[in-house]
């Protein structure tokens, strides 16, 4: 697939049909990958596609100018299509270059389950459903189930829908929402107090870097509404309550454009299970609406769109 | 612990604690902008503060937040302390809200203000545009009531229409003052305007006040302010010779938030009044 | 060595016990697996086993994410200000790492520059700082980089170092020397624990491997600082998220806030980032509107304005910022391929 993907870029940029291209590049630290944002064919070559292609990099189209190859897993394809359907994307600017994707490898799951930090493990290897971890010189086995990100193991769409070029054989689904939501389950379980207790707790430890915020390609607002001032709706200040604010309408702001790619959770420097919320709203969207987001580009965004037989009987 | 009594000790024990002080008078200057006039509730403090035309102050409306604006009254007039507010965001608004007897918190003064014992004995050439007039006024009523210290005075001044033209007390008292040269402009007048009409950087280039013996302070919108220099420079003006005061966002006022650096230099730190030979360098990328 | 001590590892839970009685003692601690200096619960030593470092930086133990700066009340006499009460309770940091201790030295410069900050100064007097040397530095850290020894600090009271079943106890500070004076039930060091200290402290300085090349440094980011190009690559993955700055242990920038009620209210300062637009924007215009200005302010301002202004690098190589970047955003790589001034 990496030759494959270099030499489609190689010859999208030599052809002019890209001005430049987003994809992975090696990261700085082991097991790590780092976007690459270029237009010089001299960096083609550092294209990667790996298990550890983490980030979701349809973050960076709307700040992106000309047209534009984009390496996009499943879910990554999907953020782009609910970008043309809000018109922040035009189709025809994207070239977009599908991963049929398995999964991509948690390191904190690896490091729970290997006893170590990700930078003292020797080699991390996947093969099929195995993923081989080798610490101090020792091999262990681990179901590809148990090391993958939660939100990989319920991807219903693991292949992008969407794409101009596909670098390989469709992957088939096996979501099992069982283990993808385990989290999930555990708090709908809890009585209310309870779960407000539990939210207090991990709201407590929010920062406000807006780390969340700032990788999720569903939060393209030019002004998010944490900046305005006159009215102030929340304040600048890391207080639980504020951050719950926060987080809950982002939540809401991002239900019908979130692809459970799982980026916020995996980005918050203080591990709030910010998943737990936005899959929330990805389970409701089907349930009241039977919304699916960025299946289909030339239908109407969630929320700009109602239909009479619609539950909420508010509009009418 | 009770602020009452032991206001003006808490405040120099905590910098972050305001002053209480209490709106005297409210001039509207344009109609954006206000000139307050403010005193503070201690008396002590009111007779023992002091200050530099130049410095600045953080000003709360309390529950609103805090903001940076210059004194624009000058030291030599200590009946009350001034400044002016353009109507623009969260706090200025609610300045523009407060009414005379309303309290307000200042902490301050902060910054450097002008080197004023380094203009004695020279020509000033003061440039300004629309509130960018509020810390030069300062020091020209300064200069005016030491008025034998300085040589020639020259003052360009203007606003984009008559109706932004901030302190037209002042520019009349300035006008009809045979000791100093007063040139107000207007970007475009209006039916009723006779005066002169242009840019600032281009009537201070017809007005041509020379370099020798002198030198130019200059404070308004940045536009102003970066084509300003270049006929300074022109005029033979040295970057030494310049001298601006500047603006930017500021919570802390005392060199600890951040913010409100060009290069190395904090306005609040090292500013807000700086030779353009000091930020020269970082002026064409950063400010 | 003269003054130094050890301790059986076993019996740090004793010594952490004996401090609690004076001190509010502060040791790594995970919530959610989250690692920060919280109190301690006076049972759990585990971090022994697991701690390498934590994730907020001890500078929030003396300048927090938020605080309350003081509360305001409108009454008939009208403002009534008043200051939160002043915390007398001596604290006790356990565990604080060569980096961290160094970055609270490089605080004090800024928190004491002509005004004293007396949120942050009160608490740093009131605070002993016990730290412990690493043995197991992460692959993002460059301290050695910036002059800092992984097992050594002269920015602390007491220094700990893991001698594999013990500590080798040293004090830094007369405050450490008289802490450790009053300190019961301590053995003295011996010989033989000084050159296993001595070993350990220097395996550690060779497991650093990342480096920065320092030379001229501030020469090579004037050189280079009008150079838009450079900052637009090394700025274009960077998603404008506060985590580098504000778990950086040496970032100090905050906002001030109100919060108001009726007729009372509190003014708030918490932590603020040179990665937020919003950070510079002032109504008419924003200096750092583009992302390549800020990108470039934070490099420049640690390692070119702070020490001009304050005589001293603000960066410690803690890698922090290296490590929980979620773009991997690597500040080693920006410095080291800055181009040759032309």
């Amino acid at each position: 697939m990496e030759q494959r993907l270099r030499s489609e870029v190689k010859a999208l940029l030599e052809q002019g049909k890209i001005d430049r291209v987003i994809g992975f590049e090696p990261g700085s630290l082991k097991f790590t990958t780092t976007p690459l944002i270029t237009s010089d064919g001299g960096d083609v070559d550092h294209l990667v596609i790996n298990p550890f292609i983490v980030n979701n990099l349809s973050v960076y189209l709307t700040g992106t100018s000309g047209r534009v190859g984009i390496v996009a897993k499943g879910c990554d394809s999907r953020s782009i299509v609910s970008l043309i359907q809000d018109n922040k994307v035009l189709r025809e600017n994207v070239v977009i270059i599908g991963i049929p994707c398995s999964g991509v490898i948690d390191l904190t799951k690896v490091e729970r389950l290997a006893g170590k930090d990700r930078d003292e493990l020797d080699d991390i290897v996947r093969q099929g459903d195995k993923i081989t971890v080798t610490v101090g010189g020792e091999r262990k086995e681990f179901p590809a189930s148990e090391v993958l990100f939660d939100n990989c193991l319920g991807c219903e769409f693991p292949t992008p829908r969407e794409y101009d070029i596909l670098l390989d054989e469709p992957v088939t689904p096996t979501p099992d929402k069982a283990i993808s939501e385990q989290k999930l389950d555990s708090l709908r379980e809890m009585p209310p107090e309870q779960r407000w207790q539990f939210w207090k707790e991990e709201f407590s430890r929010c920062i406000r870097c807006y780390a969340c915020r700032n990788v999720c390609p569903a939060c393209f607002c030019e002004r998010c509404f944490v900046e305005e001032s006159e009215p102030q709706w929340v304040l600048p200040v890391p207080r639980w309550q504020d951050n719950l604010i926060f987080q809950v309408i982002r939540s809401i702001h991002v239900a019908g454009r979130c692809t459970d790619c799982g980026e916020c959770e995996r980005a918050c420097p203080v591990n709030i299970p910010l998943r737990s919320l936005t899959r929330e709203m990805c389970n409701l969207a089907e349930e009241l609406f039977n919304y699916k987001v960025g299946i289909d580009k030339e239908a109407p965004p969630l929320f700009v769109a109602y239909e009479l037989e619609e539950a909420e009987d508010l509009i009418r | 612990m009770t602020t009452d009594v032991s206001q003006r000790f808490l405040a120099r024990d905590n910098v972050y604690l305001p002053h209480i002080a209490v709106i005297e008078k409210i001039i509207d200057e344009t109609p954006g902008v206000v000139t307050l006039h403010f005193n503070f509730k201690d008396e002590k403090l009111r007779e023992e503060f002091t200050f530099k035309p130049g410095q600045f102050g953080e000003y709360s409306v309390f529950g609103i937040g805090e903001a940076t604006f210059c004194i624009s009254s000058s030291p030599t007039r200590r009946d009350h302390l001034e400044f002016a507010v353009q109507r623009v965001g969260k706090v200025t608004n609610a300045l523009h809200r407060l009414d005379v007897g309303s309290e307000m918190g200042f902490r301050g003064p902060y910054g450097n203000g002008f080197p004023l014992d380094s203009f004695a004995g020279k020509n000033l050439v003061f440039v300004a545009g629309g509130i960018g007039l509020a810390p030069l006024r300062s020091l020209i009523w300064n200069v005016i009531d030491d008025r034998d210290k300085y040589e020639k005075i020259d003052i360009v001044y203007g606003a984009r229409s008559p109706a932004d033209l901030c302190f037209k007390y002042d520019l009349d008292a300035w006008g009809n003052d045979s000791s100093i040269n007063m040139v107000t402009t207007v970007d475009k007048g209006d039916a009723s305007w006779t005066g002169r009409e242009g840019f600032v950087p281009q009537v201070l280039e017809q007005a041509a006040p020379s370099a020798r013996n002198a030198v130019a302070i200059v404070c308004g919108p940045p536009i102003m302010i970066r084509f300003t220099f270049p006929v300074l420079e022109k005029l033979g003006f040295t970057p030494e010779q310049m001298f601006t005061t500047l603006e930017k966002r500021m919570k802390c006022g005392i060199g600890k938030c951040g913010r409100c650096n060009i290069g190395n230099l904090y306005v609040c730190r090292d500013g807000p009044v700086f030779s353009f030979a000091q930020i020269k360098g970082f002026i064409s990328s950063e400010y | 060595m003269a003054d130094s001590k050890r301790i059986n590892k076993e019996d740090t839970g004793r010594l952490l016990d004996e401090w609690s009685k004076e001190f509010s003692v502060s040791v790594p601690s995970r919530e959610n697996g989250m690692p920060a200096m919280l109190p301690w619960d006076g049972k759990d030593t585990s971090f022994l086993e697991w701690y390498r470092n934590t994730v907020i930086p001890p500078k929030a133990n003396f300048f927090p994410p938020y605080e309350k700066m003081f509360d305001f009340q409108k009454g008939a006499e009208g403002y009534h200000l008043e200051l939160p009460p002043s915390d007398k309770q001596k604290q006790l940091i356990f565990g604080i790492r060569p980096c961290d201790a160094r970055a609270l030295t490089i605080l004090d410069t800024v928190f004491q520059d002509t005004y004293q900050d007396p949120y942050y100064l009160s608490r740093r007097a009131n605070t002993v700082l016990v730290g412990l040397g690493c043995t197991n530095p992460y692959d993002s850290c460059f301290c050695t980089s910036l002059g800092i020894s992984p097992g050594e600090s002269t920015d602390v009271d007491l220094m700990f170092t893991d001698t594999g079943d013990g500590f080798f106890i040293e004090p830094v500070s007369d405050k450490g020397r008289e802490l450790l004076a009053a300190t019961g039930g301590l053995e003295d060091g011996l010989e033989a624990d000084e050159a296993r200290a001595k070993d350990v402290k220097e395996a550690a300085y060779r497991k650093i491997t990342r480096r920065i090349d320092t030379g001229d440094i501030q020469q090579r980011l004037a050189a280079c600082f009008e150079n838009q190009d450079y900052w637009e690559k090394v700025a274009a993955k960077c998603v404008s998220c506060g985590i580098c700055t504000f778990l950086c242990p040496t970032c100090y920038c905050f906002d001030i806030n109100d919060e108001l009620s009726q007729d009372e209210g509190t003014r708030f300062r918490s932590w603020d980032s040179c990665s937020f637009p919003i950070y510079t924007r002032m109504p008419m215009e924003n200096p750092r509107q583009e992302k390549w200005r800020r990108v470039r302010q934070k490099v420049c301002h640690k390692y070119w304005f702070y020490p001009v202004n304050l005589d001293i690098t603000a960066c410690t190589g803690c890698g922090r910022c290296i490590r929980l970047c979620p773009v991997n955003w690597d500040i080693t790589q920006t410095l080291n391929n800055l181009p040759a001034s032309s």
